[in-house]
């Protein structure tokens, strides 16, 4: 079907710049190849290809990064990344290495009086791919320091088909447990940790799931913000079959992902990819964190999206729907078009006015 | 290439160098190829497209699309897509015009009908998977062999001191053959015929991948991502409040230290040594060796005692190195892998190893060889050594086992060692096989494949001004097929004291954590199953070793501070200047690398990952070693 190529073609490449049709296309063709038939990932191939860079103790734009082993057992990594600190006014000329020096002077300092937002984010790549130090991922948590002067926490997660569910889900709660346990986490009055959960994709979904985790341990968060975030079910929908195969995403791929990532035997009806489905929990009453979901008009899965937004309305919660009708998947990776400016703005504003 | 400024880190003084940053950096770098009108915004996420090919470049997304049938309603073509996965080698995926003109010209020859035998099948020769028992010196492949009868093995002494009348020597005197030459070795020799072969193997499956790697423009990483210069990259695994305090301390004494400050120095030392006290692990160790080094640079106690080692202690360290952990298995095993792909299809084939030491690397290449299609090629190498304090020609017992070795598998092989005190004693003349008394090709016979190959050993150049650029010289004038260079991939080198003293303090707590952490599964030699008490000792030497890698960043100045690492970036401005251009590593020896580091080594933090066409092995998010390989710029070379 030679001709229908053509147009989904040019369909995306009319929707996006074209660096970012070609990398989101670069995303999608090498994906391609790492999804086999029988369910199983070529997982040397995609560690191969992904494009990875170093934590840097020394900031860059006002930015410096570092990882830290939050658990042993599982080799869980995050990647902490932090303002430039300002320099000691003790002797600011002699300081040793500032920036690295700062950042363990940091680590075993007292809760600072002046409140900032510590932003945990997860990852997206639909529970298979990329890592916490993906290029990709690494610029846009470097975005979010300098968005909302925060102190962002950016989970490397186990991924699916290795590791299914509640694997993702359980990382991300020892990451938020251990945001929780660090005192120089804590700031303001009341050295309080000012925590939202974040994440695109995959990470939104996990977000999602974190958040209900730390309702039932009585942890406080101050927000989510969901990007584009992913969740699914049984039935197709109106959305996904008009928009299949035409930006950058199939419904094929979709269930490939649910399928490595749901226990064995689940169907997509499972409460990790619909939770507010058939098999969800019912958030009334709950502490659940105020939202900002953020959709792309041209995403196969809005509809799913758009459920996920009125159960927490259905369920008394405070959400904040951002719907941007002609943006796609990806749009927040590259700093060209309004979508991507306009919801760096929202972010900024979510964060600030719950810190 | 237009040298544009002085050598990096080339001076021997202390502290000063000064060149942070330079390298890669912002201005000062060495335009390389053409990284002009690169998109930016790709080129940040680790993607390099020239602006005026993006459109080039969506135009082959779009093929390969239509040919993988991989959008909606069209039927996918999973053999092609397998065949992609699974058989294509990749290199350079940053290089997104040539990795997709790699698979389109893979769509051009028919793949082979499903289903390939196995999975993991590639295009170019693969060393064995576990090639264990080869591997390890102590196994006892080599004490139950006979010796060689049809080798060659001759040493050739450039230290030598020169006889009284001659005036002081600038360049190496040759002496030849050692003292004590066994009889049955030496003398002419028969040239073994080589095993024919019926068909020629050395063509590759498919029109589009080079067995190397394709020739791709090289932009250093640093240009486009960061114009500032990558500082430490630092893994925080002890999270306890000693053990950063710990740190802490470490740093404000090398602050000190550089400040002149030496009562505030002292009293931090003796504050490390009680923290250190209260730790556990690696973190206490490293602490140790940090502070016993500082405390050398401190008091001025003359360093040489604790920071030189006399080459068989070197080597005996090394040894339970490379038995503790994955780090030298990964450098032998990534550097055999270009080196066996430059020699596909030759016919005779040349090493010279500026890292002999015990020849571990060798076994393993040489099984290569034998297994490939087509049939080995014949084999020459020259071992390159320090003389022997005791003058015992190590190098020349190095050379009777591989040949005992080569023997035993039936490759036509062909030793000389050298001993210098430098490498950049070396002159390409001693290396030329008409002067070393070796066969010549006859008139009618191709001319030996060179391959050049460094492990650990490049960054003592930089000790001495001049060196390293002779050597690389020298290098570029045996007309080598590949160079292949390991390094620590770290900068200790430039920058004041203590940038480098915090950029080494990083890096060997990342090194040291792994030889705790990564499971000492007894080192995986597939010979003897090591004791407990074997798997310590192999730690503890580790740690020895890698301490006196500590003293003498720390304590050492000028010449004697040879422990000269550099980055990966700052190594490839230095290749690209002397001549050469990259030879990429891809997915296949990326792929095996990593399965053997499973085999090894548990998994557990190890990771190797791919960065411009070489690949590094590091510990979670650390790099710690580079491998990368290089052939001669212009295309005479092929």
């Amino acid at each position: 079907m030679a001709g229908s190529n053509e147009v989904n073609a040019n369909e995306s490449k009319m929707a996006v710049p074209l660096n970012t049709w070609v990398l989101i296309s670069n995303f999608k063709l090498a994906y391609n190849m790492l999804r086999r038939p029988d369910g199983t990932f070529n997982r040397h191939l995609a560690e191969f290809l992904d494009r990875k860079v170093q934590a840097n103790a020394t900031p860059v734009n006002g930015v410096l990064s570092f990882d830290q082993l939050i658990d042993r057992s599982t080799n869980l990594l995050v990647r902490i990344y932090r303002p430039t600190p300002i320099p000691d006014t003790e002797d600011p000329q002699t300081s040793p290495s500032p920036a690295t020096s700062s950042i363990f002077s940091s680590l075993i300092s007292c809760p600072s009086p002046d409140p900032f937002p510590v932003i945990i984010f997860f990852h997206g790549g639909s529970f298979a791919h990329s890592s916490a130090n993906t290029a990709i991922y690494d610029s846009l948590c470097r975005r979010f320091v300098t968005l909302c002067n925060a102190v962002v926490v950016s989970v490397n997660y186990r991924r699916s088909p290795e590791y299914r569910y509640p694997c993702a889900y359980d990382d991300g709660f020892t990451a938020l447990k251990w945001a929780c346990a660090q005192p120089w986490l804590h700031s303001g009055k009341d050295s309080k940790l000012r925590v939202f959960l974040s994440g695109d994709s995959s990470g939104g979904n996990i977000a999602h799931h974190v958040a209900v985790q730390a309702i039932e341990s009585g942890i406080t968060i101050s927000g989510n913000i969901l990007l584009n975030p992913m969740f699914g079910g049984q039935a197709r929908t109106e959305s996904e079959e008009r928009l299949d195969g035409k930006y950058f995403v199939t419904l094929q791929d979709r269930d490939w992902y649910w399928k490595a990532f749901l226990p064995e035997g689940a169907d997509r009806d499972h409460p990790a990819s619909n939770p507010f489905g058939p098999n969800g929990i019912d958030l009334r009453g709950l502490p659940y964190p105020k939202s900002l979901v953020v959709i792309a008009g041209l995403d196969l899965i809005q509809d799913w999206q758009l459920a996920f937004v009125e159960g927490l309305k259905k369920a008394d919660q405070d959400v904040k729907l951002v719907y941007r009708e002609q943006a796609t998947i990806g749009f927040y990776l590259l700093p060209n078009t309004d979508h991507f400016h306009e919801v760096m703005e929202e972010i900024k504003c979510f964060v600030s006015s719950n810190c | 290439m237009k040298r544009e400024h002085q050598e990096i880190g080339g001076d021997g003084g202390g502290g000063g160098g000064g060149l942070t940053g330079m390298v890669g950096g912002g201005k000062g770098k060495i335009k390389e190829e053409d990284d002009e009108g690169v998109d930016e915004l790709l080129a940040a996420l680790g993607y390099k497209v020239r602006s005026s090919d993006m459109a080039d470049v969506a135009l082959k997304m779009e093929q390969l699309e239509m040919a993988m049938g991989s959008n909606a309603g069209a039927a996918p073509d999973d053999s092609l897509i397998a065949h992609l996965a699974s058989d294509t080698v990749h290199y350079n995926p940053s290089d997104l015009s040539t990795w997709l003109e790699t698979m389109l010209s893979e769509l051009n020859t028919p793949p082979p009908p499903l289903p390939p035998a196995p999975a993991d099948r590639h295009l170019s020769y693969d060393l064995p998977p576990a090639p264990a028992p080869a591997v390890s010196v102590q196994s006892s492949i080599f004490d139950t062999i006979a010796p060689a009868e049809s080798s060659t093995i001759t040493t050739v002494d450039f230290s030598a001191p020169p006889p009284p009348s001659a005036r002081p020597v600038t360049g190496p005197r040759v002496s030849y053959g050692p003292t004590e030459t066994p009889s049955d070795l030496t003398g002419t020799r028969e040239r073994k015929r080589m095993r024919s072969s019926s068909a020629s193997s050395s063509s590759s499956r498919g029109g589009g991948v080079a067995g190397i790697g394709s020739v791709n423009t090289t932009t250093t990483e640093a240009s486009s991502i960061s114009p500032a210069a990558p500082g430490p990259t630092v893994v925080i695994v002890d999270s306890q409040e000693a053990g950063i305090r710990l740190v802490h301390a470490l740093m404000a004494c090398a602050d000190a230290v550089q400040q002149d400050n030496m009562k505030a120095a002292d009293a931090l030392l003796k504050q490390i040594s009680v923290l250190a006290a209260s730790q556990g692990g690696a973190m206490r160790k490293v602490a140790s060796y940090f502070a016993q080094a500082l405390a050398g640079r401190i008091y001025r106690i003359h360093p040489q005692q604790d920071c030189s080692l006399d080459s068989a202690f070197s080597d005996i360290l090394q040894m339970h190195f490379y038995e503790t952990c994955p780090y030298l298995k990964f450098a032998h095993f990534t550097a055999n892998q270009a080196i066996l792909e430059a020699f596909a299809g030759r016919r005779r084939v040349h090493v010279i190893d500026f890292s002999m030491k015990q020849g571990m690397q060798w076994p393993a290449l040489l099984q290569a060889l034998a297994l490939r299609p087509g049939g080995p090629p014949s084999f020459r190498l020259t071992g390159i050594g320090p003389p022997q304090p005791d003058n015992t020609d190590a190098l020349q017992q190095v050379g009777l086992k591989l040949a005992q070795f080569a023997e035993t598998i039936h490759i036509d092989f062909e030793y000389h060692g050298f001993v210098a005190n430098s490498l950049a004693d070396l002159e390409p003349y001693m290396l030329d096989p008409n002067r070393t008394g070796g066969t010549v090709a006859g008139a009618d016979e191709e001319p030996e494949a060179i391959a050049v190959n460094s492990i650990f050993d490049l960054h003592r150049l930089l000790a001495s001004p001049g060196a390293i650029e002779k050597v690389l010289g020298t290098v570029r004038a045996m007309r080598p097929r590949i160079v292949t260079v390991v390094e620590q991939e770290a900068n200790h080198n430039s920058g004041p004291f203590v940038d480098r003293f915090t950029e080494a303090l990083h890096y060997y707590s990342t090194m040291f954590d792994s030889l705790e952490g990564g499971a000492c599964s007894g080192g995986g030699s597939g010979g003897a199953v090591e004791s407990g008490a074997g798997q310590q000792q192999d730690q503890l030497m580790s740690e020895v070793y890698l301490g006196h890698q500590i003293c003498n960043v720390v304590a050492c100045e000028g010449a004697e501070r040879t422990e000269r690492h550099e980055t990966l970036t700052q190594w490839r401005s230095r290749m690209v200047r002397a001549g050469f251009e990259p030879a990429h590593l891809g997915s296949n020896a990326y792929k095996q690398a990593s399965i053997l580091l499973e085999f090894f080594a548990g998994g557990d933090g190890y990771r190797v990952e791919e960065r411009d066409g070489c690949l590094t092995l590091g510990w979670h998010s650390r790099p710690l070693i580079a491998t990368s390989a290089w052939r001669l710029a212009d295309a005479a070379a092929r």
